[in-house]
């Protein structure tokens, strides 16, 4: 019988919920997590609207300054190398290590991996650098490499939790924690790990955010309820945010053996390339449409068996056109009418950490037994004309669900996951 | 959350006083400091690595880093690793507007060594 990979815990830190209930709450009821923000404090700027992660701080890169709830367990001698991002990544990983019903000790011996991605700090690098031009290279903080770089999330964990399993982290920029989960699944499957920690995050950061102003992909609206709005006609860029998402994926033999709690079961996984630009979507989402392809081939179910679909939509007007296109050719065309939604409507699109995020959003669904509706629509896009995207957070438990992720360079990723025991 | 320009930050490039710098440590240890600046004694400097010391040792021991014998070595007996070595001596070198080459850094062995060599090192009276 093939090694089935299963999700036991997750753990959130987002604009939208620092917990499963709060998240729960904003999914149930369609709360967004943004704010009016004013970037690099300059009210001129046009972008106006972030996906604030509540309860922490971070107005300098020096660690003495930092705060974060009470609930995030952070020790002096750790957070010395962490980013802010790297905050709350702990704080997930606390939450889903106790979800899972495991001691952090579990971790440690070498039958768990973890896999991680983010895109680094661009905050504490600028300053790192800034240091070390200022002191013309004579001076820096010898922490400043391993806080900063993309990897500090798997350097800090690893050494943290002590793992001695599989020990990686993923760069395809949006699609890095969906690659992270996908691979995470191959490492059970192939039965090289028992368990693996799935981490994704991002700092909630001017310096991560605004850059994507340049490419002219963030929002420019004013209005934090109309900022995100995926398929909408009017939409007009995305909405940033930070934050951390944790998930506990383990075999599940191993699962049932100690009496966890099956959230949902990870059947499949498919990516492809574009293969067409460094930053625009294939204007076909041929790229996507074969990576969501390849996850069905993989799951062995077919289109019309996807009762939901989280899209990657981040409110920009090429990609949600390019993706829409893309579920019309696997879906519409096959006679199949998944509902679709994205969830970056109410938490904005974290980039790294959205792939991860967006799974566990879809583990919610399955296992709570709703399926997010499409918030902030109020016209959609012609291109739409044909997918089922609910207005209104349904309740209804699906049996099978995608998520969809896509990143720079066109790559793709979907996971398919289905309810426990389904 | 918006970084805000950071004048006390420790790892920008803003200018940042030493006081400022060493704002969280005790307030006798923030005497001693202001001591040494305000009469060059280097002697003052004491409370003020211990202080470091503390600040970055991988494993605080029960009893104060002041009570041990100075031929306590550093990473054989207080248990400091490499890396928080390196934070030590940079931390010193912001703190002092000094610069410690790694030559240096291996010479530095035990408490007495390090008191030793930041009194030299120290830009002030050296104590007798």
């Amino acid at each position: 019988m093939p090694r089935l990979p299963v999700i036991t815990g997750l753990g959130f830190i987002t604009s939208i919920g620092n917990d499963r209930a709060s998240v729960v709450r904003s999914l149930r009821e369609l709360r967004h997590g943004f704010e009016r923000h004013t970037f690099f404090n300059n009210p001129a700027l046009a972008v106006k609207v972030a996906g604030t992660v509540k309860g922490f701080s971070f107005p300098t890169p020096n660690w003495r300054d930092w705060r974060w709830p009470d609930t995030v367990q952070v020790d002096r001698e750790l957070v010395r190398g962490l980013a802010p991002h790297g905050v709350y990544a702990l704080g997930a990983v606390q939450q889903a290590v106790a979800e899972a019903g495991l001691t952090a000790a579990e971790l440690a011996g070498g039958d768990t991996g973890l896999f991680c991605a983010s895109a680094g700090s661009p905050f504490l690098l600028g300053a790192f650098l800034d240091q070390m031009r200022t002191t013309r290279g004579e001076r820096g903080n010898p922490m400043g490499i391993v806080s900063s770089i993309a990897g500090t999330l798997n350097f800090n964990l690893a050494a943290h939790y002590k793992i001695s399993g599989a020990v990686c982290g993923f760069v395809s920029a949006c699609a890095s924690s969906s690659h992270a989960l996908g691979y995470a699944m191959d490492e059970i499957r192939l039965g090289r790990q028992q368990r693996m920690l799935v981490v994704g995050a991002e700092d909630m950061c001017d310096e991560s955010i605004l850059p994507f102003a340049t490419l002219r992909a963030l929002s420019n609206q004013a209005d934090p309820d109309r900022a995100s709005r995926p398929f909408d006609r009017q939409r007009d860029g995305f909405v940033g945010t930070g934050g951390a998402v944790a998930l506990i994926v383990e075999e599940a033999g191993l699962a049932r053996s100690r009496g966890a709690r099956v959230q949902a079961e990870l059947v499949g996984w498919g990516q492809a390339g574009d293969g067409h630009s460094v930053a625009a979507s294939h204007p076909e989402g041929a790229g996507l449409a074969e990576a969501m392809r390849r996850a069905l081939v993989d799951t062995g179910v077919s289109a019309g068996q996807i009762d939901y679909v989280n899209a990657h939509a981040t409110s920009t007007p090429a990609g949600d056109r390019s993706e829409a296109l893309a579920l019309h050719r696997v879906f519409t065309q096959a006679g199949a009418h998944p509902k679709v939604s994205s969830t970056k409507a109410l938490t904005g699109h974290g980039l790294s950490l959205a792939g991860a995020m967006e799974a566990a959003i879809c583990t919610l669904a399955l296992s709570e037994g709703l399926i997010p509706g499409a918030a902030h629509l109020a016209e959609p896009d012609p291109v739409c004309d044909g997918l089922d995207l609910p207005r209104h957070t349904l309740a209804v438990q699906p049996g099978l669900v995608m998520n969809n992720s896509s990143g720079f360079g066109g790559s793709n990723v979907c996971h398919v996951l289905r309810r426990a025991g389904a | 959350m918006t970084p805000e320009p950071t004048p006390s930050s420790g790892t920008s490039s803003s200018p940042v006083s030493p006081l400022e710098r060493i704002r969280h440590f005790p307030d006798d240890v923030r005497a001693s400091f202001v001591r040494y600046q305000t009469t060059g004694d280097v002697a003052a400097l004491d409370p003020v690595i211990y202080a470091i010391l503390n600040d970055y040792i991988p494993n605080k021991p029960e009893q104060p880093l002041s009570s041990f014998p100075g031929s306590t070595l550093l990473i054989e007996g207080l248990g400091f690793d490499s890396l928080a070595i390196t934070e030590v001596v940079f931390f010193t070198e912001e703190l002092l507007g000094i610069t410690i080459a790694n030559e240096e850094i291996l010479q530095v062995r035990t408490l007495d060594d390090l008191r030793g060599f930041v009194h030299t090192k120290a830009p002030g009276r050296k104590s007798v």
